[in-house]
C-alpha cells in the first residue's frame, strides 16, 4: 500500500476473559479511517463502542484479526512501542473524565508532556497555556479538579487530550455527563481541532452530537451494521455498506 | 520520562497525598522509634550493671549473718573471732568486720539518717568508693578509737551544703565526731545508695553501739571466688557447730555473697528485661507494618486509577515503577530516620533522667537493633508501596482505568 490510512482494523475480534469467562464484545470489525476524519461510533448500550474505541487508541488489545496502525500491523509492537504511540499519536477523551484527583487544571493538563518523548521539557509551560485557553479555562488553570463544574472538568480533559498535538483524539461520549450548553462548548472545541486537521473518532449517544460528524458508524452487538457519510441516513441507522 | 520529571512527579504525588504519607511515614516512625527506644535502655541498663561490677570490683564478697536484709544487720551469729578466723584463710585477703550503726547524724539543725557503717580501713577498697578531699580512716583510727568520721558525697551535701566539712564535728547518736574525709560521687549500688554512707572506725562503732556481733564481713577473694566461698562455708559452719553434709543453705545461718553472683543474678535479669523490651518494640514494629501496610492497600484503587491514567497518556512501566519506587523509598527513609532521631532522642532524655537516680549512665544504641528495625520498617513500606504498583502497571490501561 503507497498511501495507508491512519487506521484500518481487518476482520478485528476481541473478547474479554475473566478467569476463563469469556464474553466475545467484538466481531470482524473491518474498518479503515483516513487522517482528517470526524467519525461518531453510535449504538446501544453494551454494543460494544467503548471497547472498540479503546483498542484503536491502544489503551486495550484485541483478541484476534489484525489492526493496522499508519500501516503497521500493531501485533508486533511491545509494551515500549505503545507507549510511545499513547505519548505522541493517540489521546483519550473520557466519559468519567479521568483527572487526577488533588492536581491542579495546569497539572492535569501537562501530565501528557511528562512522557512525551521529543517535545522539550522548556516549551511544556506555553503548550500547557495554550491548551488551557483553548477550551477557554485560562482563568481556571490554578483550580483543582474538585474545584471544576462536569462541563469545566470535560474541557480540562480536551486541553489534556490536545496537549501532545496528536494524530488522532478519541472522545467516548465526551458530553455524556454534560447538560446541553456545556455539551455544546465541548463539541466546539472538538469541531475546532478537526478544522485544525486533527482526526477526531467520538462515541455518542446523541443525535446533536453525532450531527458534528462527516461519518457514522453505527454498532449493534458488537458488529458494524452501518457506516455511512450520508447524514440522514446514516442518523437513520439504515444499513448500507460502503466498501 | 526523564529521571528527574520522575522525581518531581513521587514528590508531587506525596503532597498531593499528604493523609496517606503521614499515616505511612507514622507507622515506620512508631515501629523505628519504638525499637530502637526500647532497645538501648535495655543496652544502656545493660552497661550499668556491668559498669558497677567493674567499678566495685567482682571479687568483693559479703559474709552477713542469715536474715540479715530482713533483720537489718543485727542477728547475733557473726563473731569478731570469726573474722579473725576468717582473716586466716589464704583465699581471702582484706577482710573487714563491719557493724551498722542505726543512729542519726545530725549538724547543727541538720539531721540525716544515713547508714552509718563502723569498719576497717580496707572497706573503701573493697567497695570501690575512692576519696575526694581529706583522708580515708587508717589503722590507728581504729587502734584509738578515734571519733572521726568519712562521709559520702550527698551526705557532705545535706549537711553542709556547699561549705568544705573537713574539720567540723557531727553527732552521730551520742558522740561528736569530727569529719577526715569526703568520698567521691559514685552513685548507687542496687538499692544502696553508696553517697550516702558515713564511716567511722570499727572500734568506735563497736562502743557506740555496745554491739557484740558484727552485722556483716567484708573481704576481697582471692583467686577463685567459689573456692574461697567453700573455705569460709566450711569454716563458719565448724564455728557455728551446723551439720550440713548435704550443703543445703537453709541450715546454716549465714549466707556468703560475692558481688559477681549478685550482678549475675541482675544480668540475667536484665536480659530477660532487655528480651522483653525488644518485644515490645517488635510488637510495636508489627503494628506500625500492618499500618503500612493498610495504608498502601488502601489507596491502591486511587492509585491503580492514577496508573492506568498516566499509562494511557504514555507513561513506561517503567515509568511507574521508578515513581512509586522514588515515592516509596522517599517517604519510608524519611519516616525511617524520623524514627530513629526519635527513639534515640527519646532514649537519650531518659537516660538523662535515669542518671539522676542512679548516678552517671552512659547512653547507649545498639546498631545491629537500629538497623533491623529500619530495614524491616522500609521493607514492609517498600514491598506494599510497590507490589500494588508492580501489579498495576502491568494492566493495560483500560483494564487499570476501570479498577475498582
Ligand atoms: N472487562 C470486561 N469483561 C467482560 N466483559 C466486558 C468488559 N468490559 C466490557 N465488557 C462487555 O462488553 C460489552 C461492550 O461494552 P462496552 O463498554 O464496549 O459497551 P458500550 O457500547 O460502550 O456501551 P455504553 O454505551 O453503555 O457505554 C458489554 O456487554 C460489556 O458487558
Ligand atoms: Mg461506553
Amino acid at each position: 500500500m503507497s498511501f495507508s490510512s491512519l487506521i484500518q482494523t481487518v476482520d478485528l475480534c476481541k473478547s474479554y476473559d475473566n478467569d476463563g469467562v469469556v464474553t466475545p464484545v467484538l466481531y470482524d470489525i473491518n474498518l479503515t479511517i483516513n487522517r482528517g476524519e470526524f467519525i461518531s461510533i453510535m449504538g446501544p448500550s453494551g454494543s460494544g463502542k467503548s471497547t472498540l474505541m479503546h483498542i484503536l487508541g491502544f489503551l486495550d488489545l484485541h483478541s484476534t484479526g489484525k489492526y493496522l496502525f499508519q500501516g503497521q500491523a500493531t501485533a508486533s509492537f511491545g509494551d515500549d512501542d505503545l507507549a510511545r504511540i499513547r505519548a505522541t499519536r493517540v489521546s483519550f477523551v473520557f466519559q468519567a473524565f479521568n483527572l487526577l484527583p488533588r492536581t491542579t487544571v495546569k497539572e492535569n493538563v501537562m501530565l501528557p508532556l511528562l512522557y512525551h518523548p521529543t517535545i522539550p521539557p522548556s516549551e511544556r509551560e506555553e503548550r500547557t497555556l495554550k491548551a488551557i485557553e483553548l477550551v477557554g479555562l485560562a482563568d481556571r488553570k490554578d483550580y483543582y479538579s474538585s474545584q471544576l463544574s462536569g462541563g469545566q472538568k470535560q474541557r480540562v480533559a480536551i486541553a489534556r487530550s490536545l496537549v501532545t498535538n496528536p494524530d488522532v483524539i478519541f472522545a467516548d461520549e465526551p458530553t455524556g455527563n454534560l447538560d446541553s450548553a456545556s455539551g455544546v462548548a465541548v463539541m466546539q472545541a472538538l469541531q475546532k481541532l478537526n478544522d485544525d486537521g486533527h482526526t477526531i473518532i467520538l462515541v455518542t449517544h446523541e443525535r446533536t452530537t453525532a450531527e458534528h460528524a462527516k461519518r457514522i458508524v453505527h454498532i449493534r452487538d458488537g458488529r458494524i451494521v452501518s457506516d455511512s457519510t450520508d447524514f440522514q441516513r446514516a442518523i437513520a441507522g439504515k444499513t448500507e455498506q460502503l466498501k | 520520562m526523564l529521571l528527574s520529571d520522575t522525581f518531581r512527579a513521587s514528590i508531587r504525588a506525596i503532597a498531593v497525598n499528604k493523609n496517606r504519607a503521614f499515616l505511612t511515614m507514622l507507622g515506620i516512625i512508631i515501629g523505628v522509634a519504638s525499637v530502637v527506644l526500647m532497645v538501648s535502655i535495655g543496652k544502656t541498663f545493660q552497661s550499668y550493671i556491668v559498669g558497677l561490677v567493674e567499678s566495685f570490683g567482682s571479687n568483693t564478697m559479703d559474709i552477713a549473718p542469715k536474715g540479715f536484709e530482713k533483720f537489718g544487720g543485727n542477728l547475733e551469729s557473726m563473731t569478731f573471732e570469726d573474722y579473725d578466723a576468717i582473716r586466716k584463710l589464704s583465699t581471702v585477703e582484706r577482710v573487714v568486720p563491719v557493724i551498722m550503726v542505726a543512729k542519726s547524724v545530725k549538724y547543727g539543725k541538720e539531721e540525716v539518717s544515713p547508714m552509718v557503717l563502723g569498719g576497717k580501713k580496707d572497706i573503701f577498697g573493697n567497695y570501690g568508693l575512692k576519696l575526694e578531699h581529706g583522708r580515708l580512716l587508717d589503722d590507728s583510727d581504729d587502734e584509738g578509737a578515734k571519733s572521726v568520721a568519712v562521709i559520702g558525697a550527698q551526705s557532705a551535701l545535706d549537711l553542709f551544703g556547699n561549705s568544705d566539712p573537713i574539720g567540723r564535728k557531727i553527732t552521730i547518736g551520742d558522740g561528736s565526731f569530727q569529719i577526715v574525709g569526703v568520698l567521691q560521687t559514685m552513685g548507687s549500688f542496687l538499692t544502696q545508695d553508696l553517697d550516702k554512707l558515713v564511716f567511722i572506725p570499727y572500734a568506735t562503732a563497736r562502743s557506740l553501739s555496745g554491739q557484740k556481733y558484727l552485722s556483716y564481713i567484708t573481704l576481697k577473694t582471692v583467686g577463685d571466688p567459689e573456692l574461697a566461698k567453700q573455705d569460709i562455708t566450711a569454716l563458719l559452719r565448724q564455728r557455728h557447730k551446723i551439720t550440713n553434709p548435704t550443703n543445703d543453705p537453709d541450715k546454716d545461718d549465714f549466707i556468703a555473697r560475692s558481688a559477681k553472683q549478685v550482678t549475675q543474678t541482675i544480668g540475667t535479669v536484665t536480659l530477660g528485661l532487655t528480651l522483653f523490651l525488644a518485644l515490645i518494640a517488635g510488637i510495636s514494629l508489627l503494628v506500625g507494618g500492618i499500618g503500612i501496610m493498610n495504608i498502601m492497600l488502601v489507596s491502591v484503587t486511587e492509585r491503580t486509577r492514577e496508573i492506568g491514567l498516566r499509562k494511557a497518556v504514555g507513561a513506561r512501566s517503567r515509568d511507574i515503577l521508578l515513581q512509586f519506587l522514588f515515592e516509596a523509598v522517599s517517604l519510608t527513609v524519611t519516616g525511617g530516620i524520623i524514627g530513629m532521631v526519635l527513639g534515640a532522642g527519646f532514649g537519650w532524655f531518659l537516660t538523662r533522667l535515669a542518671a539522676r537516680f542512679l548516678g552517671p549512665l552512659t547512653f547507649i544504641l545498639s546498631p545491629s537493633a537500629i538497623l533491623m528495625a529500619f530495614v524491616m520498617a522500609v521493607g514492609t513500606g517498600l514491598v506494599f508501596g510497590i507490589f500494588p504498583a508492580k501489579h498495576a502497571a502491568s494492566l493495560s490501561p483500560m483494564e487499570a482505568l476501570r479498577f475498582e
